[in-house]
């Protein structure tokens, strides 16, 4: 041990100790309130006389957790692989190609950026339901693959543009073919990128609360946030200890993967930034 | 087909779809904004600027406006005046600082949603863990009801607003310092400077960059951000936390003013165009100097 760097940690810990206090408060209201029987739920005494699992399987089955699950799921993985998909070729056409119209394409991503969905609900709301399609999945999929097009781009991007020409170059000599070379030799090299993108429009998806409250109607087409806030939203009771197991289990595999790739997050942003 | 024709074959699925579910959406807002509509969607006369006259008539309408300016300078100021040392502390080497990233990261991991409906339930203001909390500890002697008034509510959404900007802004700091060449600070050592003028004279010069960029991204996530205000107060009491969004989303789905509501939008894009062009002028005055 280095005598030093011990003074240093216990220095840096106690620096980080508000904020992480503050940090760990909602975990902390999450977990106690999850595990609260309901007789106590109301008493603001901080621990519980005894620990109620079964608030998990009763949430579970009280409100309709799992088909809330299912829906984020499907939607946050399409959302990921069509983003990914379509930002791709553009990403490549921007940073190997010179053309007309490449910076009023780029402009255009930059306004798109700006434009979150809440400013243009209003105009979204009418689309969607002029062709019918409220309540429809896949309508939202299609929004947030729109939303998430400029950032995916933007990123990827400028990961491309790291990567050197030469080594294309060189398989093009060797007689592989666009394409193929684009394959076996771009692609593998532009995975990190690809990661870190694949996450944000992940968890982009996963969250998203406005478009998903003003396009779906029926409980059973409900993504988790907009379960959990159908649970508190406008009701005179509230089964907080459901409520706060439900964000609980929501926010849990979250935060596992995230805490698990945090380091890739810190170096693809860095890159993707500012180049 | 020519080589010329690739480039555009690639951008032109994202163009398309950008295009339809932004451009689209658009196109109906400012139509929307210059006609008489009723609550049906319906649009019938042509009336210019009337409903951004109802707007500017509107004491609700130019309070949410004040207080979106009070709500984004102050978040996302908060947000970079806290971040730099945060994101300074975790780029030094530590015992256990993995782990202190992974826990300044975490309410990144959360959805806002779920975010706000924890606080609100941990601000409640009889039962509320944070009243507890206080009390245990001897700060406070009677509970406060926070989210009964706009001079509580209001300060709390900001900091929780704070809190959760922080994780994306101290990554993009990490990313700039760890690009930060170690031996610059060395050598400055060795040449007398004192911490803070490190921190002024390298850091901060070599940080610019990247506290720019965190300034652009954030001012325009927090400017549009609804679910913490609309799931702690909906905008309450007495509309006194509505900022533009919120405000927006009553007039356009509550109360059916759909023309209004356009206008609110448009007003919104306008505010967001005027920002990114002075952003980028100031932005490209810099770069040539």
């Amino acid at each position: 041990m280095n005598r030093k760097k011990l003074i240093r940690s216990l220095i840096s810990w106690l620096l980080l100790a508000p904020v992480i206090i503050v940090v760990l408060f909602p975990f902390a209201v999450m977990t106690i309130t999850a595990l609260k029987p309901a007789s106590e739920v109301l008493d603001p005494a901080w621990w519980p006389s005894q620990v109620h699992w079964q608030n998990f399987t009763e949430m579970w089955q009280t409100t309709g957790f799992g088909a809330a699950l299912g829906n984020s799921l499907y939607v946050s993985g399409l959302t990921t692989i069509l983003t990914i998909l379509v930002a791709i070729p553009a990403a490549y056409g921007l940073s190997r190609y010179r053309f007309v119209g490449r910076s009023a394409f780029r402009q255009f991503l930059l306004v798109s950026q700006m434009l979150s969905p809440i400013v243009l609900v209003i105009g979204l709301f009418r689309l969607v339901a002029g062709v019918g399609l409220i309540d429809s999945l896949n309508v939202l999929v299609v929004i947030y693959v729109a939303f998430n097009i400029a950032f995916s781009v933007w990123m990827l991007q400028s990961y491309f543009t790291t990567i050197p020409r030469d080594l294309e170059e060189a398989a093009w000599m060797e007689g592989a073919g666009h394409w193929r070379t684009l394959v076996t030799v771009f692609l593998p090299l532009a995975v990190p990128a690809m990661v870190v993108t694949a996450i944000f429009t992940f968890i982009n998806a996963w969250n998203e609360f406005v478009i998903a409250l003003t396009m779906l109607r029926r409980e059973d087409s409900y993504t988790l946030p907009l379960r959990v806030f159908s649970l508190v939203a406008g009701r005179y009771t509230v089964d907080w200890q459901y409520v706060m197991a439900a964000a609980l289990v929501a926010s849990i595999p979250v935060a596992v993967i995230f805490a698990w790739l945090q380091r890739y997050l810190v170096r693809g942003l860095a890159l993707g930034a500012v180049k | 087909m020519g080589r010329s024709a690739t480039p555009y074959i690639l951008i032109f699925p994202s163009f398309l779809l950008a295009a339809a579910v932004i451009l689209w959406p658009l196109k109906e807002i400012v139509s929307l904004s210059v006609h008489d509509v009723n609550r049906f969607g319906i649009m019938r006369d042509f009336v210019g600027l009337d409903h951004f006259r109802t707007l500017f008539a509107d004491p609700d309408f130019i309070a949410a406006l004040w207080r979106t300016l009070l709500w984004t300078v102050s978040v996302v100021v908060g947000t970079l005046v806290c971040s730099v040392p945060i994101a300074m502390i975790l780029n030094e080497d530590f015992y256990g600082r993995g782990l202190a990233r992974i826990l300044i990261m975490l309410p990144w991991a959360v959805s806002l949603t779920m975010t706000a409906v924890v606080w609100r339930w941990a601000l409640n203001g009889e039962s509320g863990m944070l009243n507890s909390g206080l009390r245990d500890l001897g700060l406070i002697g009677t509970n406060i009801q926070w989210l009964a008034d706009a001079s509580t509510a209001f300060p709390m959404q900001i900091l929780i607003g704070i809190l959760v900007s922080i994780p994306f802004t101290v990554t993009i700091f990490l990313g700039g310092l760890s690009s930060v060449p170690e031996d610059l600070y060395d050598a400055a050592a060795i040449e007398g400077a004192g911490a803070w003028d490190r921190f002024r004279t390298i850091t901060l010069p070599l940080l610019r960059p990247f506290i720019n960029i965190a300034f652009v991204l954030n001012t325009i996530y927090v400017f549009n951000s609804f679910p913490i205000i609309w799931t702690m107060t909906q905008g309450g009491p007495a509309n006194s936390t509505d900022i533009l969004v919120t405000y927006l989303y009553k007039l356009g789905f509550r109360l059916g003013r759909l023309g209004d509501a356009a206008a609110v939008s448009l007003i919104m894009f306008g505010i967001l165009i005027v920002f990114t062009i002075v952003y980028v002028r100031l932005a490209m005055r810099e770069e040539q100097d």
